[in-house]
């Protein structure tokens, strides 16, 4: 019973922090645009997240290996420095854009500068991860972002054209460059390379084994799959409500406003709170996504249940990680354009996070019995493939549509 | 390669990097008539995002601090897209108008969206702001139509 009730509090965590501000920012914009026509690439990138999501904590339980490890173990250092370069780049700027998108909330709720509470949030973030243990971290930001579920509750109240909606759910052909810059913007959204990084790592925080291979399946299964529901719950809204008006969201804030047209000013604090809690989430797991790939290439004590003396670097490099989000964050540029850049950019290093996954999660001799079968295994390809096709075509999109400007 | 080549190729590289930044740099160059049609979408966007901010003050629907720091954002970006369209050159000189009007459609959002700010808690600000919001939309619209020759 108290396995069943672990197992079930971990998935809902996982429910309530799969968005972060990527999500929020690129299926909103989605749906102002292109109205439903892009709820199948949202559906793809939860299936793609919850397929390597599932290879990599199996990888973490039954070898104690994080991603970045494999890394460096199967492809060398050289591409493993190239991976550990882009890859810290992008979090960078993923816990900018995150740390911004806490001020937006908080200026929102609270009516005052910007600015005071980019370090308000990172004072607030350090407190809470010095204090709190490594669950009790990932369960608050979890639990609190199921607030958004008032967006599924928006979804019902706006009561769409059903059929519309399914159809969205129809890969369609829409040859224009801005169409497949969303594509790409909504799968890589989906699929930002901390999530594997920051969950593969959280696996052996939380000492997993093999054990726990029925857990890892089903909070990456059952806990993005049911966190997806939230993804394509704000393209149905978007598009219902921003579409036809012609509103082309360019601030964190436009988010909530289905909800409060649905529900008023609860439906506007739920919104608000759901994104306080997700892009908080999101900015813990980005920035120790960045010093867990760090300290494990470098072969360094790393890990949150080791507490500061016996991980010093592993500490100090969190800390400056979590100093230059600021510093990026209070720089003036909109969080929400640092989303799109790190969102864009991501793609690139797709590859190189996911192929060694792939490679190790396949390999008998290493995961004897715990190896991909068929399905991981074609499911794997089949997913490697879309990305190296979406990296190839991301930075032309990028430039040609003036980053989503049209 | 020797190298004379090698500076040959190395100054090449150079200009083309100077050239690509050129290009794709903002603010550089003339403004072309998609791009003045973009810059008037956006504000019939910004218009109609005021709108619905608004109509959750009018109907008592919001909180007031949410309603301020939009109005305050949105604001600022309508008075950006006015600076952008009123600082450019027109690569088109037929468009002189439609650049006028759009700049003077900007201010009024702007306007608005300020008064809204003031007033985030008053619903009958907030109607009458909703109200006026409506109408510079449907005049950035009929810009837009005009510039795509949509116009009658």
């Amino acid at each position: 019973m108290k396995t069943i009730l672990k197992i079930a509090l971990g998935i809902i965590a996982a429910i309530g922090g799969f968005l972060d501000i990527g999500d929020l920012v690129f299926t909103t914009q989605a749906g102002a645009l292109f109205r439903y026509d892009l709820l199948w690439a949202v559906v793809l990138g939860v299936l793609g997240i919850g397929v390597y999501a599932e290879m990599s904590g199996r990888v973490a339980a039954v070898s104690g290996r994080p991603v970045f490890d494999v890394i460096r173990m199967r492809m060398g250092f050289g591409i493993g420095l190239v991976a550990l370069v882009a890859s810290t780049a992008i979090n960078l700027l993923t816990v900018a854009a995150e740390l911004g998108g806490i001020a937006i909330v908080l200026e929102l709720l609270l009516d005052a500068p910007y600015s005071m509470f980019v370090v308000t949030a990172a004072i607030a973030l350090v407190l809470i991860v010095a204090l709190l243990p490594f669950g009790g971290i990932e369960r608050i930001f979890g639990y609190g972002g199921l607030l958004l579920f008032v967006v599924v509750a928006t979804v019902f109240h706006q009561n769409p054209d059903w059929g519309d909606v399914a159809h969205g759910f129809v890969p369609s052909l829409d040859s224009s460059a801005l169409y497949l810059y969303f594509v790409v913007g909504v799968f890589a959204a989906t699929l930002m390379p901390y999530e594997v990084h920051f969950y593969s790592s959280g696996a052996i925080e939380e000492g997993w084994t093999e054990q726990n291979l029925k857990e890892n399946r089903l909070n990456a299964i059952l806990g993005y799959g049911i966190g997806g529901i939230l993804a394509v719950a704000l393209v149905i809204v978007s598009g219902y409500l921003f579409h036809p008006i012609g509103v082309e969201p360019s601030d964190l804030g436009t988010v909530a406003l289905p909800m409060q047209g649905a529900f008023g000013e609860t439906g506007l604090l739920l919104a608000l709170g759901g994104i306080l809690f997700c892009v908080g989430g999101a900015a813990i797991d980005s920035s120790f996504a960045a010093s867990y790939n760090l300290a494990q290439f470098l072969g360094w004590e790393w890990g949150r249940y080791q507490g500061p003396r016996k991980a010093p670097r592993f500490t100090a490099s969190w800390l400056v990680f979590l100093a230059i989000g600021v510093a990026v964050a209070q720089s003036g540029i909109n969080p929400v354009e640092i989303t799109e850049y790190s969102v864009v950019f991501s793609v690139v290093a797709l590859p190189l996070t996911y192929l060694p996954v792939l490679l190790i999660a396949g390999d008998r001799s290493f995961m004897s019995d715990f190896a991909n079968g068929r399905i991981a295994t074609f499911l794997g390809w089949l997913y490697f493939a879309v990305i190296v096709v979406l990296a190839l075509a991301a930075v032309p999109l990028l430039l040609i549509t003036n980053g989503g400007g049209g | 390669m020797s190298g004379t080549s090698r500076k040959r190729v190395r100054s090449q590289a150079l200009g083309l990097l100077a050239a690509a930044l050129l290009l794709t740099s903002p603010g550089c160059g003339d403004l072309s008539n998609d791009e003045l049609n973009r810059g008037v979408e956006s504000l019939s966007a910004l218009a109609a995002q005021g709108q619905l901010v608004a109509n959750g003050v009018a109907r008592d629907a919001t909180k007031t601090t949410y309603a301020r720091a939009m109005a305050r954002t949105l604001g600022e970006e309508a008075e950006h897209e006015a600076e952008k369209l009123a600082d450019a050159t027109l690569e088109e000189s037929e468009t002189e108008d439609q650049r006028h009007a759009a700049v003077a459609v900007a201010g009024e959002i702007s306007d608005l969206l300020s008064e809204l700010q003031t007033f985030p808690g008053d619903e009958r600000h907030g109607e009458l702001v909703e109200k006026h919001l409506e109408e510079a939309q449907e005049k950035a619209d009929a810009i837009v139509a005009q510039l795509s020759g949509d116009a009658p």
